[in-house]
């Protein structure tokens, strides 16, 4: 998308998607690893095609590509027959919208807040967050609250990076932090006195006005929204927080991965040779729960390695959105890089079972091609 | 642009902070705590199973298996692997109570290890679970040896059973596992660290749905060492033959031994219980119906029901009389007239009898030629010499459970009835009514100081040739006279119907006086008389009288055995 190749990142790039296929070859067999490498060239043809096209073209296109991809996830929608709709099935390849709509969702509020200079009042926020809501609201009725989540951190980081100030940010999604305070409700409290004195001190009213009461509203309405919960997503979000309650269900998998990853000790057990991944004791071993089997298999010395592949990565994308001139790109990158950061810290935190189990896969080395294409579309 | 500067500051540090997070996360997954997880992931992989050792068996006198082991399909539970749901269908299926499953395998603290929650499963539950398997995580099946009784009902009492083991028995004794059985009752609760063995641990490398990959190198498996074989001297031909001579009978016991060196030939008590459904597990239920029957199935009436002796102690009244000199056999008293008047008290005898010596009193058993014998003789001399033949003292036969019975002396009497107890109740004792009990056994063992000349033999179900007895230094020749008499009973007496062509038999008739119910009927006798080879006390609850009832039995019962073991001894021969 930048007209000037950025060599660091392609490297990082590179070294990720190497790594990735290795771990598909240890975690799946040989098909599935011919079908990921298919993929792999699929998707830097397509980014070598991409990154041709200005980006006066992409501002242009992006209503088309938004509506486009709102379309596909509705008709997925309203066409599968059984639950979870996430996969169109064409012959033998199934591919999944909702990376498409990722793409899609970021280039159209680039090109939206890039037409904004001054981001001040909250009447600036309302539409992005409607931008990202529809998708994620439809990605969410799949139901996949994975990659329906990721729309969030994306909102965020764009709207900072279009000139929000954090403060506004905060307020205006207060009620999201007074909502899962209302779980505890000694917590809510504290949380509601704590955010007035805040808000008194920060001397404006309408702010004043409106947080406290949607955070008033908010902790009163969660409760009732939490019943409407799937049993299993409640079940996900529930059993994090007490994981060795129930060791066959969902928690199973948190203990599964902390054993694969603990087990590996500091230099792993040796390539192809993870017993847990083995013997499937780790579920999802060549998407979700990839990183778990490179800590069996590589150790600490892997993770490490691999931990600071992706932090580098991130810094050149980082430093891109600050050296690239066009606002409009700039917005772009600094999507992207909510996007793939926030799914590389969810996957990586719930592996190593510091986050809850979402389902999402690690950008680059989890097996899947929509996923794969979606990422070097990205950059 | 500063705020860009800013921003970008902010944002690179929220990259490099959320990379140290993870690696911090990693070091602590990996390296400090990287042991506990190896362990968990050796556990994960590697099952440990009991192998269950196969109990021992146990033969007759003459080699036949009255206890064996057969193949038969247990299920088992892996604690961390099951869920609820899955708990649940496996309960459904195999028809038990969930908490009752979950009460069992969570005595095992290792959550790992399959616990077995049933055993013997039909055919039918088992293609059930081995279709659904896959669905059913957590669950094994396999094969293993299973105690199974041939005779069934015949041998119950004797035998015992086997019962899975309790959580109070696992944490009390040494050596068991949560998966084994341990014997209840009989041989088997009196043997038990003979015939259980000791179980083996193998170890198998599995995979996350519990399938068995192959048998791991490095941990090698710990062989079950079998239980060792057990050889009784029960007769199980001759307690069939028993069996059926006493089909018509609701209540009996049967105590048959060799009186020249202790062995018990047949144990055997009515009604009895099928020791091959404990191998199932029993339900409550089941278990509480067996055990709170009015009519004690459970209960071995040979070694655990205590009886008044009746008319079968007055032989021992009459050797203690002659024995002290303190009659001849030519002794007379007051002639029967079928009553017997004690102050404002009648004595009934069950005849009249007339005039009689002791010879006639023994033979057609009368009772007021004993009640004037009894107070004639005094209390301390029945009880001096009486006691050295076993009343009131437990035979020492190898089994659990035996009573003691009681032997009234003057001390017990004037404990119970103050200074005032009367002749009355010597009376009583002198016919064996009134305070003594006895078991079967008891009486059988005190019936050998005539069979075997003196001695009173230990009985025993071990099969041994060290064979113990109590010395009486009662004197032979009384011994000798009282014999006389004994084969007089069935020969012209009380118990002419225990009367065979071939084989003198000695014995005496009993009809206990029973406050609730109908008269026990009671036989104890011995053949051939010359070389005694086979002696029976029989006890038939409720039946009516001895002579009568018992007495045929007995008869029947010496008849068949002494036959078997002439035909044996010609088969040998030949």
């Amino acid at each position: 998308m930048q007209k000037k190749t950025n060599f660091g990142i392609i490297v990082a790039v590179t070294v990720l998607s190497l790594i990735g296929l290795l771990m598909v070859f240890s975690t799946a067999d040989l098909h599935t690893l011919t079908k990921q490498a298919v993929w792999l060239v699929i998707a830097m043809i397509t980014a070598i095609v991409l990154s041709r096209i200005p980006p006066r073209f992409w501002s242009n296109i992006a209503p088309a590509l938004y509506i486009g991809a709102i379309i596909l996830l509705l008709i997925l929608l309203l066409t599968q027959s059984s639950y979870p709709k996430r996969w169109f099935k064409i012959g033998t390849i199934s591919i999944q919208p909702s990376e498409f709509a990722k793409f899609a969702t970021v280039v159209f509020l680039a090109s939206y807040l890039a037409a904004r200079k001054k981001m001040k009042q909250f009447s600036d926020l309302l539409v992005p967050l409607v931008i990202i809501a529809m998708p994620a609201i439809l990605i969410f009725f799949e139901p996949d609250l994975g990659s329906a989540q990721i729309f969030f951190p994306i909102l965020l980081l764009m709207l900072y990076w279009a000139g929000m100030p954090a403060t506004k940010i905060f307020i205006f999604f207060s009620p999201l932090v007074s909502a899962a305070a209302s779980f505890i409700i000694y917590v809510w409290v504290a949380y509601f006195i704590g955010l007035t004195v805040f808000l008194y001190f920060n001397k404006q009213l309408n702010d004043f006005i409106y947080g406290t009461v949607s955070n008033f509203l908010a902790g009163l309405v969660m409760p009732l929204v939490w019943n409407l919960l799937k049993p299993y997503q409640q079940e996900r979000i529930i059993t994090f927080f007490s994981p060795w309650v129930d060791p066959r269900g969902m928690a199973w998998q948190t203990i599964q991965s902390k054993i694969a990853i603990g087990s590996g000790g500091i230099i792993g057990k040796g390539f192809l040779s993870g017993t847990q991944k083995k013997l499937e004791f780790l579920p999802l071993r060549h998407t979700d729960f990839v990183f778990s089997c490179l800590g069996e298999e590589f150790g600490l010395l892997g993770i490490i390695l691999t931990t600071l592949v992706f932090a580098y990565l991130f810094y050149e994308l980082l430093l891109l959105t600050r050296t690239t001139k066009n606002r409009f790109s700039s917005i772009i990158v600094a999507g992207v890089l909510a996007w793939l950061g926030y799914q590389t810290f969810v996957n990586m935190g719930m592996t190593l079972g510091l986050l809850p189990i979402t389902g999402v896969p690690l950008p680059f080395i989890s097996y899947g091609g929509s996923s794969l294409l979606a990422c070097y579309m990205a950059k | 642009m500063d705020e860009n500067i800013k921003k970008f500051k902010f944002l690179r540090n929220v990259i490099i902070g959320t990379a140290i997070i993870i690696i911090i996360a990693s070091i602590k997954l990996q390296v400090i705590e990287g042991k506990k997880y190896s362990r968990l992931a050796e556990k994960n992989r590697i099952r440990q199973r009991y192998i269950t050792a196969s109990r021992g068996k146990i033969f007759d006198r003459n080699g036949i298996e009255i206890a064996n082991t057969r193949p038969g399909f247990y299920v088992s539970v892996i604690q961390s692997m099951i869920d609820n749901k899955t708990l649940e269908s496996i309960s459904k299926i195999l028809d038990i109570d969930k908490k009752t499953a979950q009460d069992k395998f969570k005595l095992e603290k290792n959550p790992f290890m399959p616990v077995k929650i049933a055993h013997d499963i039909s055919y039918r539950q088992l293609s059930i679970i081995e279709e659904n398997i896959d669905d059913l995580k957590g669950i094994e099946v396999g094969v293993e040896p299973l105690r199974n009784y041939p005779y069934g009902e015949l041998l119950c009492h004797l035998l015992g059973y086997v019962g899975e083991i309790t959580h109070q028995e696992i944490k009390r004794l040494q050596g068991y596992s949560i998966n084994d059985y341990i014997g209840r009752m009989g041989i088997e609760e009196h043997n038990e660290n003979q015939l259980k063995g000791n179980y083996g641990i193998e170890f198998v490398e599995v995979d996350a749905r519990g399938r068995e990959i192959g048998k791991i190198a490095e941990k090698r498996t710990i062989p079950a060492v079998n239980g060792q074989d057990f050889y009784t001297t029960i007769d199980a031909v001759l307690t069939e033959s028993v069996a059926v001579y006493l089909e018509k009978y609701e209540k009996a016991a049967c105590v048959c031994l060799d009186p020249k060196n202790g062995d018990i030939l047949v144990l055997y008590s009515k009604p009895g219980f099928d020791p091959n459904l404990f191998v199932h597990g029993m339900k409550k239920k089941e278990w509480e119906i067996l055990n709170k029957a009015p009519d004690a199935p459970m209960y071995n009436r040979a070694l655990m029901s205590c009886y008044p002796g009746g008319s079968t102690f007055k032989p021992f009244v009459a050797l203690a009389a002659l024995d002290a000199n303190m009659i001849t056999p030519e002794k007379t008293f007051k002639t029967c007239t079928g009553k017997y008047r004690l102050g404002r008290r009648t004595f009934k005898c069950w005849k009249r009898h007339g005039k009689l010596q002791l010879s006639g009193a023994i033979i057609h058993s009368c009772d007021i030629y004993f009640y004037q014998l009894g107070v004639f003789i005094g209390i301390d001399t029945i009880v001096s010499r009486i006691s050295k033949l076993g009343f009131g003292k437990l035979t020492g036969i190898d089994l659990p459970g035996e009573k003691k019975g009681l032997l009234p002396d003057r001390a017990f009497f004037e404990k119970k009835y103050g200074k005032n107890w009367t002749e009355g109740h010597i009376f009583n004792l002198s016919i064996g009514q009134g305070d003594l009990l006895a078991t079967p056994l008891q009486m059988a063992c005190a019936y050998t100081i005539f069979a075997n000349d003196g001695e009173i033999v230990i009985p025993h179900v071990t099969k041994t040739d060290d064979h113990a007895y109590h010395t009486t230094n009662i004197s032979q020749a009384s011994i000798e006279i009282i014999k006389e008499m004994l084969a007089g009973v069935v020969a012209f007496g009380t118990g002419g119907l225990a009367r065979l062509d071939d084989y003198v038999v000695c014995g005496k008739t009993g009809t206990v006086q029973n406050p609730h119910g109908d008269d026990h009927a009671l036989f104890i006798g011995y053949g051939p008389g010359e070389a005694p080879a086979i002696l029976v006390c029989l006890v038939v609850e409720n039946a009516g009288h001895g002579g009568s009832v018992a007495a045929p039995a007995v008869g029947k019962i010496i008849r068949t055995f002494l036959n078997n073991t002439r035909l044996t001894q010609y088969a040998k021969e030949d």
